[in-house]
């Protein structure tokens, strides 16, 4: 299909409030991105033209925010209004092949709605997944180093080479990603998969590629500095940091020390990745 | 005295009193007045009651609570707008398009303004620190959002008693400075960052007046169409009133009161119930639906409830558009059963809004507000003859005559200009040797109000919306320096910027009302011509002591004075303002704490210059006069030396300057840029190297010399002499920008290069500083987390 065809469906519900730069980064691109509400999928309160269906969208966005406040756990109601009326479409987008995001408060509700990291699963009945407060107990809005893992196997960064470095922000409080420990071993073993699987798509770094790196290069305290994964498919995809806040360089944090090269920022390939194999695909 | 003879309930479906005022002494009259709490003088007592004696009747509670409201310090400025009017109210620009409303709206671009407004929410957050800052977010956001325009930027200065304040010399009833600190920027964290409008720029300053009365001051900056531009005030007769969003409680109920008198120790107890709760997720969804409707034109008038709550905004509205209005008060929907109908009419809860739509329009904005879940409700209609008037279940219990009711009185008090002394002791203490002059930087660069203060805008999200193009670090990624100003894009379609900035050294104005003004107004200036953008306005927050004390309305009265030759002198209008009065407690006054929020324009933010160092062996430059005025000085205070003899501006230079560095800027012809403000150039030059993470070697033997007699080598490193930048040039580029700066008439001295792991400065003799980069930059990063820790 024609890159204008694609259609994104940038959903929102009241507190998500990084719509309009997501939106601007798909737009930019000559894709057609749409504001949805939650209710215009759920059909509640909607007057006639009002209502939308997820089947006729090929990329879903869940945009960067505090979804109803992050009151409970972040990305935790959204997700739960997700589960109750929408569920089966989402299962059904996924099992289509067609494409799912989520920066910073979106990873956060994919994670609790099941659909990452989605062992054995296209939709987990049960989280398998937290992204835990961060180790200082702080909010932490700071630049962020990421090295890209994946070999491919991700559709939104198949334009990336491994081992690639990127200049992407985070902002967030909540963002220390970890996986269940029943027991060591068990624990282990999800780790193993994740990265056997290649579903470990990018992880914080230090400016020389170093992912053992630790605070404020890793800004959160996420076991193995894991930044972002993908599912089995490589379609689904989360990360902590905000590839949109960095379409352009003159949001890089430090674009102005070398004032010439390219004006495309570092967050821009995530969003060309997408629209790529989705133009090819379908 | 007992005066509960004059009230009387009424036979009404609302418990409603009438109060009998009309025969009461003058002794009674204040008694009602204390009772009710309302604030209200035996002069405006009178006033009141002359005008309901032509109305031939006694007033309910309801109306006199209203008026105390509106004739609040706060609501009507009656002790401040005397003097404001006469120093800078009057002062135009052709591009200013709205002032006097809820904020001021000024010309971006050709289809395009920006919209900006600065607040006070000082006693709410001395008493609940986290709710007090957070409202404080939150009303100014909607004042820029009900003029039409999207919020894109929120810039919050802040002042607190010094952080190792001893337990025992806070008094009672206040709470220590850490834990008001720690307060008020959660609650701006939590509330800026939950709505999705980024933090971008303020400052936090401690001085030991403050230790009583904090200052949380926020501002913010809109954007939008100039054809969506809407006015606080109805459009027509016959139109709906619609208010929208949070329920009303009894929260904040006298809050405005509350503003307007000063803090004593059981504050904490008596006045809890002033201070509002925010709630970010009922305001995010309420400006979508807000500006989704104004985009659609189905709006009359739209105005947020602030201070005063629902009784300000309907008569406000009403009357700013030539009518009156009726109000149908049991309607409200309530966050708890119970509320008398005065207590509805004056409460200050939060996140409400009310839209005036005629009645067409009603059901499609009703539709939006639903859409987002956002609750709202029809409460009245607009009508002829100013006049407002409300009802519960259709008996009316409040019948105002609204040019009375909306027009609070205006003093001019009694106030009284202090003298001040600039004269200067030559030798006020010993010259340092080496090790002083080390001891002395150091100390500077960890102290409170010099040090980084990451540990607080860390915590902010300060690039959500993904257009802020300079934030508040700049440099090395990791290692960064501090910026002067924050510029955002706020266009897709354009690489226009605006610059934002916010600056006030309270330091200066103790010593010097009238200088501290002007040195606030010329480092804000400073700020934005450092990154390149042309200052456009101002906007001030007013934080002065109680009024009705002749030398505190001296020292505003000096402000405003600075204000305006400031704004007459550079063509640069106020075009949105706050007073905030009263700030005193058991301990003392504030320092006079003009709060100047300073807005520039940039043709291209592509243009944006940064304070970080950039490249060894680019050339170092001084630009400005450096002085022997040390009053309130950084370094001075450290030395604990007295001096009242503060920084002076002198309007003329400061202007060549701000031309030059303009002009130099926009050739690109300056790698980096950076004002000298406290702690002078030794500061300013350690910032700029922890920033680029890269040294300096300076040569300050020519600095001064022009200026009489010879000063002292500590004067020349860390006076604080205004209209001062440093720059980094290229090398091939150095004859070019000399020449430039000669013909703009601008001082100034090749002070040294970029380039090794030091930053060291000598007097062409003799090395008076040698220190490695880690050392300034560990020192100065961690000043403030240092002085956290040590106070836990």
């Amino acid at each position: 299909m024609n890159i204008d065809e694609v259609k994104v469906c940038i959903l929102r519900m009241e507190g998500t409030n990084c719509e309009q730069e997501t939106f601007d980064a798909f737009s930019r691109l000559g894709a057609s991105p749409e504001f949805v509400h939650l209710k215009q999928l759920e059909g509640r309160d909607t007057i006639v033209g009002e209502k939308r269906n997820l089947e006729d969208y090929q990329i879903l966005m869940f945009p960067g925010g505090f979804s109803a406040g992050d009151y409970i756990r972040a990305g935790a109601i959204f997700a739960a209004r997700l589960k109750s009326s929408i569920k089966d479409d989402i299962i059904k987008f996924i099992e289509d092949g067609k494409a799912i995001g989520g920066f910073c408060n979106g990873f956060q509700i994919m994670v609790e709605l099941g659909i990452l990291p989605a062992f054995d699963c296209t939709l987990s009945e049960h989280p398998q997944a937290v992204l835990h407060a961060n180790d200082s107990g702080k909010f932490e809005c700071r630049p962020t180093v990421l090295r890209h893992e994946s070999s491919g196997k991700c559709i939104w960064t198949s334009q990336l080479e491994k081992g690639d470095l990127r200049y992407i922000p985070s902002a967030h409080a909540e963002g220390k990603f970890m996986l269940p420990h029943e027991s060591q071993e068990k624990e282990d073993e999800l780790y193993h998969r994740l990265f056997d699987e290649g579903r470990i798509v990018f992880r914080y770094s230090d400016p020389n590629g170093d992912v053992d790196a630790s605070y404020p290069y890793n800004p959160n305290g996420s076991r193995f500095n894991i930044a972002g994964i993908t599912n089995e498919m490589g379609t689904v995809f989360g990360m902590m940091p905000h590839p949109e806040r960095v379409f352009f360089r003159n949001t890089q944090p430090d674009w102005y020390r070398r004032k010439i090269g390219p004006e495309e920022g570092d967050g821009r390939i995530v969003f060309r990745s997408v629209l790529d194999h989705i133009t090819k695909k379908f | 005295m007992d005066i509960s003879n004059l009230f009387k309930d009424l036979d009404l479906s609302a418990p409603v009193r009438q109060i009998k005022i009309l025969n009461a002494s003058d002794e009674e009259l204040m008694a009602v007045s204390d009772q009710l709490a309302i604030g209200l003088s035996i002069e405006e007592m009178v006033r009141v009651r002359d005008y309901f004696e032509s109305e031939k009747r006694e007033p309910n509670d309801i109306e006199l609570e209203a008026l105390g409201q509106a004739w609040s310090e706060h609501c009507c400025y009656k002790s401040s707008k005397y003097f404001m009017k006469k120093a800078f109210l009057g002062i135009d620009t052709d591009y200013i398009m709205i002032k006097n409303e809820d904020a001021g709206v000024v010309e971006f671009d050709e289809d395009h303004a920006y919209v900006v407004g600065l607040e006070s929410h000082n006693h709410p957050s001395a008493i609940g620190p986290y709710g007090g800052s957070a409202t404080g977010v939150g009303g100014i956001i909607r004042d820029v959002l009900c003029m039409g325009a999207q919020p894109i930027a929120v810039i919050d200065p802040l002042f607190f008693g010094p952080l190792d304040t001893p337990i025992n010399a806070v008094p009672d009833g206040i709470n220590h400075p850490k834990f008001i600190f720690d307060g008020v920027i959660a609650g701006i964290r939590d509330y800026g960052n939950r709505i999705g409008i980024p933090t971008v720029a303020g400052m936090v300053n401690f001085h030991p007046g403050y230790t009583g009365n904090p200052l949380v001051n926020v501002g913010c900056v809109g954007i939008g169409k100039k054809e969506d531009m809407i006015h606080s005030r109805v459009g027509g007769k016959g139109e709906i009133y619609i208010l929208a969003g949070g329920r009303t409680g009894r929260d904040g109920i006298h809050g405005v009161t509350f503003a307007s008198a000063d803090l004593s120790a059981d504050s904490e107890e008596k006045d809890r119930g002033s201070v509002q709760l925010g709630d970010p997720i009922t305001k995010e969804p309420l400006i979508h639906s807000c500006l989704e409707m104004n985009q659609k034109k189905l709006l009359g008038g739209m105005k947020d409830l602030g201070g005063g709550g629902l009784s300000c905004v309907s008569g406000e509205m009403a009357l700013d558009g030539g009518f009156g209005a009726i109000i149908d008060l049991e309607k409200l929907p309530l966050k708890e059963e119970g509320l008398a109908p005065w207590e509805i009419w004056v409460s200050e809860s939060q996140e409400r809004m009310m839209v005036s739509v005629k009645p067409e329009n009603v059901k499609d904005v009703l539709h939006i507000f639903n859409k987002w879940d956002v609750e709202a409700i029809v409460v009245g209609r607009v009508v002829d003859g100013k006049r407002v008037t409300v009802n519960w279940n259709g008996e009316m219990i409040l019948d105002l005559d609204l040019d009375f009711f909306t027009a609070g009185p205006e003093y001019c008090r009694i106030y009284e200009s202090r003298k001040i002394n600039r004269e200067i002791e030559e030798e006020p203490f010993p010259k340092p040797d080496r090790s002083g002059f080390e001891s002395s930087l150091l100390r500077l660069l960890a102290s409170p109000n010099i040090c980084s203060k990451e540990h607080v805008f860390r915590m902010y999200d300060h690039e959500v919306r993904a257009r802020t193009i300079i934030k508040p670090a700049v440099g090395q990624p990791f290692t960064p320096g501090p910026s002067d100003a924050a510029v955002i894009k706020p266009l897709e379609h354009s690489n226009k910027g605006v610059a934002i900035t916010a600056d006030v050294n309270p330091y200066f104005c103790e010593l010097d009302p009238f200088r501290g003004a002007l040195s606030a107004l010329e480092e804000s200036l400073r700020n934005l011509v450092a990154t390149g953008a042309k200052p456009h306005s101002i906007t001030d927050c007013l934080n002065f002591g109680n009024p009705e004390k002749p030398d505190r309305l001296g020292d505003f009265e000096q402000a405003c004075e600075a204000i305006g030759e400031f704004a007459r002198s550079f063509q640069v209008p106020v075009v949105s303002g706050n007073v905030s009065l009263y700030n005193e407690s058991d301990v003392g006054k504030v320092p006079p704490t003009p709060t100047i929020m300073m807005v520039g324009l940039i043709d291209d933010v592509n243009d944006a210059t940064t304070s970080d160092l950039k490249k060894e062996g680019n050339m170092i430059y001084m630009l400005g006069k450096t002085f022997n005025e040390m009053g309130g000085t950084a370094y001075y205070r450290e030395a604990g030396t007295e001096c009242s003899c503060v920084p002076d501006v002198d309007l003329k230079i400061s202007s060549k300057t701000m031309d030059a560095v303009l002009d130099l800027n926009k050739q690109q012809l300056l790698r980096s840029v950076h004002d000298l403000s406290e702690g002078g150039l030794g500061v300013a030059l350690s910032e700029m190297c922890i920033g680029g993470h890269i040294g300096a070697e300076v040569n300050i033997n020519e600095i001064g010399m022009d200026a009489g007699s010879a000063l002292r080598d500590d004067i020349k490193l860390f006076s604080e002499s205004n209209s001062r930048y440093i720059i980094e040039v290229q090398l091939q580029d150095a004859l070019k920008v000399e020449d430039e700066l000669s013909r703009f008439g601008v001082p100034y001295y090749k002070i040294g290069t970029v380039g090794g792991g030091n930053f060291k400065v000598t007097n062409g003799e003799n090395i008076l500083l040698d220190i490695p980069i880690d050392i300034l930059d560990h020192t100065w990063r961690n000043g403030l987390g240092d002085l956290m820790e040590g106070s836990e």
